[in-house]
């Protein structure tokens, strides 16, 4: 029986830089694929080019070379929606009105809006502030308004750029776990990027690692750590090995990319 | 009013200061440690003021200039929002038009009185345009740089959620400029009012500066005090009038920005 | 863009399209202006501004910096001064010039500290708003390093507020000037804004623009200068406003 084909692939793509005099390669030849309902991670080390390969995937950067194809079940759904790292929230309007954002350009109706505002500020916990404004928030909250004005947006895949890397670690286990379940409740397939290992493994289905930039696809794997999955799997001897054997790749890619940044040593220059 | 108790406490300072200075004003210019003829007693500068009020002359000089103002600034905000927005959006007419504005924008606003004046038919209509035009440039470049000081991230972000064309200009570019263009249309109209004021001393006969001058040349000293006292209430109405309609309207900023 | 609009004026008024007598060529502006800086009256009359300027922002800079610095730090001074400053600030400071002839006579004081006087205020508002809106935090790690009393304000305070007193001393430089044309427009015997307003009575129109440009470049040239004086000097700073 043929496989249905892949929610999400990325084939062959390549990102390149230009700017003055220099060109950057970013990505290198990325190939991968994400299946219908799919919890994808992605990791690597800082430079890897993870963010930008989410923003080809949200269609906000186009790739130099290759392909990259979404697959649209729901007429009327966007293809993506992006948590952003730094929120990117809309200051003028209020909690509320930056959930319903996406729905209002879509021209959706106001009792639907507020419907889904409200089930949305639900899910991650900020009904109180529904009308306040962004500047009032901590950054923390002000990521989880991100999250549920993504949710809000219905799209057929959810990209996730580091959505919990500004929280304190408490706000943050709770959140892991509000991703689990709710993920579990809409079936919908991510796309996320995290520096996090641990996370990677505690959300994930299968993990892609990336090398140093430029970033190539180092390795898959998979994750076997079944599902539903709480919090409980962190104990599991399963989850400490896979957690060895990938920091063991992802290690070497993390000190190669700090050798990049620290140049040339000028002490040994003239030896 | 347990309320106002309250914030007159707060306050004493602030609100008693002025209170004894104008008392230790009155004493002064009673006793004769001030010279009277400079500096008349508040007392005398409030009767006059009243004077001024009764006979009607107050009010007719007072509206004169706030016909001014209110043509001024209305042609300098249209002209200034439009222009300005069209130079935020658009690279080509901002790098054309930049330098001008640049070289035009220091020139002291009364100095182009003259020019006005042989452009357009003398009278009301010179004045006015002469009183809008530092207003416009102020107007015009505060827009530019709300436009452009807007984060590209968040207008990324709403364009990934589906906002573009004209949706991304109401929704986005436009809220987004609106604190900078407010700070410049309140800069505009405190200086409508400076220039106003200036060339109704130089070339009108009705208007606060006119009175001003006049009762100057008639050294008529109660007078000139009492219209100070009247163009500084205009002043402080329309400055901090804005501010609180800015506080209204623009409920997301958090810092006034010409402090 | 700004050669265009001059070759276009140039052509407008040759052609007699617009009125020379009104709107003299550019060139013939040009040639004014060379002209009346070779005899020297031109210049005298901008060294006249340029005194009265340099006198009138030296006169308010000095005293607006201090006090908005000690309003800054010392709140019942503030609460004590603040009414006063907010009171003035939105007036027309040409509307003092009528109060100042009478005390001081028609003369050089009177016009100079208009000019001081319209610099004053926005150097006391900025210097003040510096000081007020500088990061709280920098003031905790003063003093967890041992700066305290005189040291935390010189070493902390006052290179925090720094740039908010430049921009003022900035736009106050601005403010005098355009307060001292409009002084000289209307009251006085000499100086640029003098020899505008006397040309325009005599309708010797290149003469009058002549003055009018350079009024303009030297405010050009002022605002210009300070706020490349400000990147350099202050060079820490990201943002410039």
């Amino acid at each position: 029986m043929p496989t249905p084909a892949p929610k999400v692939l990325v084939n062959e793509v390549s990102v390149t830089f230009e700017s003055h005099r220099r060109s950057v390669l970013a990505l290198d030849r990325i190939s991968l694929q994400a299946h219908a309902g799919e919890f994808l991670c992605v990791v690597g080390p800082s430079g890897s080019g993870k963010s930008t390969l989410l923003r080809v995937l949200a269609g906000l950067l186009r790739q130099s070379a290759g392909e990259v194809r979404i697959e649209a079940d729901h007429p009327g759904s966007p293809l993506t929606a992006m948590v952003f790292q730094e929120h990117a929230l809309l200051p003028w309007r209020t909690v509320r009105d930056n959930v319903t954002f996406g729905l209002e350009n879509r021209g959706v109706g106001r009792a639907e809006r507020e419907a889904r505002a409200r089930e949305m500020l639900a899910m991650v916990g900020l009904t109180r502030f529904a009308a306040h404004y962004p500047h009032q928030l901590s950054g923390g909250m002000k990521q989880r308004v991100g999250i549920a004005r993504a949710l809000a947006s219905d799209p057929e895949v959810l990209l996730m750029d580091e959505p919990l890397a500004a929280l304190d670690a408490q706000t943050r286990t709770i959140m892991q776990e509000e991703l689990l379940r709710i993920w579990a409740a809409l079936g919908k397939t991510v796309v996320y990027v995290t520096h996090s290992l641990e996370e990677a493994l505690l959300l994930g289905d299968r993990i892609v690692l990336l090398s140093a930039r430029p970033g190539r696809v180092s390795r898959i794997y998979p994750v076997d750590l079944g599902r539903p999955r709480g919090l409980e799997v962190r104990a599991s001897p399963a989850y400490g090995a896979l957690l060895e054997t990938i920091w063991a790749r992802l290690r070497e890619e993390v000190v190669r990319a700090m050798a990049e940044d620290r140049g040339p040593d000028p002490d040994r220059a003239s030896a | 009013m347990r309320r106002f108790g309250r914030w007159l406490a707060e306050h004493s300072i602030a609100v008693g200061s002025p209170l004894v200075l104008l008392g230790a004003w009155e004493w002064a210019s009673a006793t004769g440690l001030l010279r009277e003829a400079f500096f008349p007693r508040p007392s005398t500068i409030a009767v006059h003021l009243r004077q001024l009020g009764a006979d009607g002359t107050l009010w007719g000089h007072l509206g004169a200039t706030l016909v001014r103002i209110g043509w001024a600034f209305a042609l300098a905000a249209v002209l200034g929002v439009g222009i300005g927005l069209a130079m935020g959006l658009w690279r080509g007419l901002r790098e054309g038009l930049d330098p001008v504005f640049a070289v035009i924008y220091p020139i002291p606003s009364i100095l182009f009185l003259p020019l006005v004046g042989f452009l357009v038919p003398p009278g009301e209509i010179a004045v006015v345009v002469t009183t809008a035009v530092t207003s416009f440039f102020l107007i015009a470049f505060t827009t530019t740089h709300g436009v452009r000081q807007i984060d590209r991230l968040v207008v990324e972000a709403a364009t990934h959620y589906g906002a573009r064309g004209w949706r991304l200009f109401t929704a986005v570019l436009l809220p987004g400029s609106l604190p900078s263009i407010f700070t410049g249309l309140r800069l505009g109209l405190g200086f409508a009012l400076i220039v106003v004021v200036a060339v109704e001393i130089v070339s009108t006969s009705r208007g606060l500066g006119a009175l001003l001058w006049l009762s100057w040349q008639i050294l008529k000293v109660e007078d000139m005090y009492a219209t100070f006292f009247v163009i500084a209430l205009v002043g402080a109405v329309l400055y901090y009038g804005l501010a609180a309609l800015q506080a209204r309207l623009l409920p997301w900023v958090q810092d006034v920005a010409d402090r | 863009m700004p050669v265009a609009l001059l070759a276009l004026w140039e052509m407008a008024s040759r052609l007699a399209l617009v009125s020379p007598r009104y709107f003299p060529a550019p060139t013939t502006i040009g040639a004014v202006l060379v002209d009346r800086l070779a005899a020297g009256d031109l210049g005298a009359a901008l060294l006249v501004t340029l005194a009265r300027l340099g006198l009138a922002f030296a006169l308010a800079a000095v005293p607006g910096v201090l006090l908005g610095l000690l309003m800054g730090i010392a709140r019942p001074l503030r609460a004590a001064v603040e009414p006063y400053i907010a009171f003035v600030f939105p007036v027309p400071k040409i509307a003092l010039l009528p109060f100042l002839l009478i005390i001081l006579g028609v003369g050089e004081p009177a016009f100079v500290l208009t000019g001081a006087a319209s610099a004053f205020f926005q150097i006391v508002i900025s210097t003040l708003g510096g000081v007020r809106t500088m990061d709280p935090r920098l003031l905790e790690v003063g003093h967890n390093y041992g700066a305290h009393g005189a040291r935390l304000f010189w070493k902390v305070i006052l290179p925090a507020a720094l740039p908010a007193i430049f921009t003022g001393l900035r736009l106050g430089l601005g403010l005098a000037l355009i307060a001292l044309v409009a002084v000289e427009f209307i009251a006085a015997k000499s100086g640029l804004g003098h020899l505008v307003y006397r040309h325009w009575q005599m309708l010797s129109t290149p003469e009058m623009y002549a003055a009018f440009a350079l009024v303009g470049a030297l405010g050009l040239l002022l605002t210009r200068g300070l706020r490349a004086l400000q990147a350099r000097l202050l060079s820490w700073q990201e943002e410039s406003f």
